[in-house]
């Protein structure tokens, strides 16, 4: 399931990451990586950006970019 | 140490960590501060003098990673590179240690010098964060220092442990990567010893096999061969992992953060939701977010009027007799009404801009330090998707608000060259201070309240019109927002006031002398009797397309040096305050809307030439001055119907 497809509240592992290379490692300098726990805090209405905590800190992260996320349910 | 000795060290590290408040701190100068990241856009140097040493301090952007992939991350790690800093100041935010140590893992392989200062140590301990700096000191084996930068705590001992540093130089080297990385890089390495490159060894051989660009460009110029070996290596590890060797390295990078994370670092949740958990949780919900965003800058709008308004009638009374008493004690002579006019255009910038502009930044600027503006970006990157930028959009229209020329700055956090110019266009519609000062001044004052909402609501629809049909004509990918969410924190009150002085003494300093010139010479130009020449020139569009008088023509063109003038000048030459029996509402609606979207004034212009080029910045005045005629034009028109 991708990371959209998660509940506020719950948290998912990092299974994979559909993208380049640049993306990937844009998301590894942010702490997402394969293994990372993520964490959903909230959303915004019609399938806007996503809050997310990872690594103790928060992002906010496109849905777009989100759904790209490959995550298992923890 | 001896006497007069310079070092220089170097500020680096993510965005919002603290860098410029620590900046400010050393040097006593204010370099801007807000929470969000990225508002540091450019380098900035300054120096202080400390135990007979004069230390050169720099203070770079925020950055996420030292990979090549934004401008400013380029300038920093040429600069750490090439300028071979004698002390790289790491400032790491305490309460996001994990993602900080990933740049720190890349700071420490470009083996400068490196103190790494733990900031925000205080907002860690409220959080339940407990960090064994002495456990991470020895973990990476650099200088650990906890700070607090907003009260200057602990950035002496920083200043005192660089001094030090600089007598005896040390490498580190103990971060290792998997056993197949290492191997690799060993052999890299070994066939790279040679190479005359000034970066060290062991981090090119980290970044060929990251793929960077850059260095594998140098390489490949200096010795092609490498290349070879380099992929044939990079191939191995993908075998091996299954995955690109770049995303290899950067996700032992980031397990190697965690790792140390969780060796330094204690959490204790709180069982009790804090004051800022709580806001948090309300300006950012689904619905209710939306409901508080609208309140809260619906009342910054309504108190910047109100408080306007208010100041502006008391200084009114207080200028009211100046007149009188110059006409009784210089006289009517030519000079006197000259000097009159000189006098008259600062009474009424004061009088006039002041009140407006005074509220506006100080509302801003709390907002800003708050950590609120993200949280903006976070609620309309959705409306922003539409105009083919994303959220982070947001950040450069509402400090657009304030001053198009930052506005137009700021729009370097846009990730790509086709985001940022959009956005950059759209900040130059966005009505700034000195907008606002003729939308409240002149419309809010003479026509109504509801008028001059209605105006703001106007440019928000044409400056989403503008952005759909630019996101139509420049081709490309949006990009997908990503950034950091700050914590609230409790706006700082010292900040607050140095920014918004900082904001008045520009127009005090730059605002004040142009408008006493543009009074004496438009002074000048009515004595001399040459008026009717240069408005009958300027006619058929001031007077028969705009309906307005013969005089705002000239005043549109003054206005090009600082809008707030069309306003100002205004009203020292009808004399103060008469405005309202010399222009009819519909006239002041027009000439608003005119103001809103014509050419953007010269700063902003030149920013805008300097960021983009100057055709683009030609296109752009061109085209908004046309539009923005032909829209007031129309306008006009409809409000014959209304009035």
């Amino acid at each position: 399931m991708s990371l959209t497809d998660i509940k506020d509240g719950q948290s998912g592992i990092i299974v994979s990451i559909n993208g380049g290379k640049t993306l990937i490692k844009r998301l590894a300098d942010l702490g997402l990586s394969t293994g990372t726990e993520i964490k959903i805090i909230g959303r915004t209405l019609f399938s806007g950006p996503l809050q997310i905590e990872v690594c103790g800190s928060r992002l906010v992260i496109g849905s777009g970019l989100a759904s790209k996320i490959i995550v298992k349910l923890k | 140490m001896t006497d007069g000795e310079k070092i220089n060290i170097v500020l680096a590290g993510q965005g919002n960590t603290g860098k410029s408040a620590v900046f400010n701190y050393l040097t006593g100068l204010h370099q801007h501060i807000g929470n969000w990241a990225g508002k540091t856009i450019e380098k900035c140097e300054g120096s202080l003098y400390y135990k007979g040493c004069n230390i050169d301090v720099l203070d770079l952007p925020g950055i996420y990673s030292l990979t090549t992939i934004s401008v400013e991350e380029i300038i920093s790690r040429e600069y750490i590179i090439h300028h071979k800093p004698d002390c790289v100041i790491n400032i790491v935010d305490s309460t996001n240690l994990e993602r900080n140590l990933i740049f720190t893992i890349q700071l420490l392989e470009l083996e400068c010098p490196v103190i790494l200062a733990l900031n925000m140590i205080d907002l860690a301990k409220k959080k339940g964060i407990k960090i064994n700096y002495q456990k991470l000191q020895s973990l990476i084996d650099v200088p650990v220092i906890p700070t607090i930068a907003s009260r200057g705590s602990g950035l002496t001992k920083i200043v005192d442990k660089a001094l030090e540093l600089k007598t005896g130089k040390k490498d580190h080297g103990i971060l290792k990567y998997g056993k197949e990385i290492e191997n690799c890089i060993a052999q890299l390495s070994d066939i790279l010893k040679d190479i005359n490159l000034p970066y060290p060894q062991r981090w090119i051989a980290i970044k060929l096999l990251e793929k960077d660009k850059d260095i594998t460009k140098l390489v490949g110029e200096k010795k092609p061969e490498i290349l070879e070996k380099v992929k044939q290596l990079c191939r191995n590890l993908e075998e091996i992992h299954g995955h690109d060797s770049s995303v290899v390295i950067a996700d032992e990078r980031s397990h190697f953060a965690a790792q140390i994370t969780s060796e330094t670092e204690e959490i204790t949740p709180h069982r009790k939701i804090s004051l800022s958990d709580w806001l948090d949780a309300i300006t950012t919900h689904k619905f209710i977010g939306y409901i508080v965003m609208i309140l809260i800058l619906g009342g910054m709008f309504f108190t910047v009027f109100s408080f306007g308004n208010w100041f502006s009638t008391c200084l009114e009374k207080i200028f009211k007799d100046w007149h009188n008493w110059w006409n009784i004690n210089v006289g009517i002579t030519f000079l006197a009404s000259l000097g009159w006019s000189a006098i008259e255009s600062v009474l009424a910038l004061v009088q006039i801009a002041l009140p407006y502009i005074l509220p506006f930044y100080i509302i801003l600027y709390i907002l800003e330090d708050w950590g609120y503006i993200a949280r903006i970006s976070f609620l309309t990157d959705r409306l922003m998707h539409k105009m083919g930028i994303h959220g982070k959009g947001c950040i450069p229209f509402i400090i657009g608000f304030g001053c198009n020329v930052p506005g137009c700055l700021a729009c370097r956090i846009m990730e790509s060259k086709r985001e940022r110019f959009i956005t950059a266009v759209l900040v130059t519609l966005i009505p700034c201070s000195a907008v606002s000062v003729i939308i409240f001044g002149l419309v809010g004052k003479y026509v109504g309240i509801l008028w001059a909402f209605g105006l703001y609501l106007f440019a928000m629809i044409i400056v989403f019109i503008v952005g759909k049909i630019s996101s139509k004509l420049l081709l490309g990918e949006p990009v997908e927002l990503i950034m950091p969410m700050p914590d609230y924190k409790t706006p700082d009150i010292k900040t607050i006031i140095y920014q918004t002085w900082d904001a008045l003494k520009e127009f005090i300093f730059i605002a004040a002398p142009i408008v006493i010139i543009s009074g004496v010479v438009i002074q000048a130009i009515n004595l001399a009797g040459w008026m009717p020449f240069i408005s009958s020139f300027l006619n058929p569009v001031t007077v028969k397309w705009l309906g307005l008088p013969a005089i705002t023509g000239i005043l549109l063109i003054f206005g090009i040096l600082r809008k707030e003038l069309i306003l100002v000048m205004l009203a020292a030459f009808l004399g103060t305050s008469n405005i309202a029996d010399a222009l009819t509402s519909q006239q002041m609606i027009t000439l608003a809307v005119v103001s809103m979207f014509y050419v953007p004034c010269v700063a902003t212009i030149s920013v805008f030439w300097k960021e983009y080029g100057w055709k683009k910045a030609m296109t752009i005045c061109i085209l908004e001055t046309v539009g923005a005629i032909i829209l007031a034009g129309v306008i006009k028109r409809i409000l014959d119907f209304v009035f």
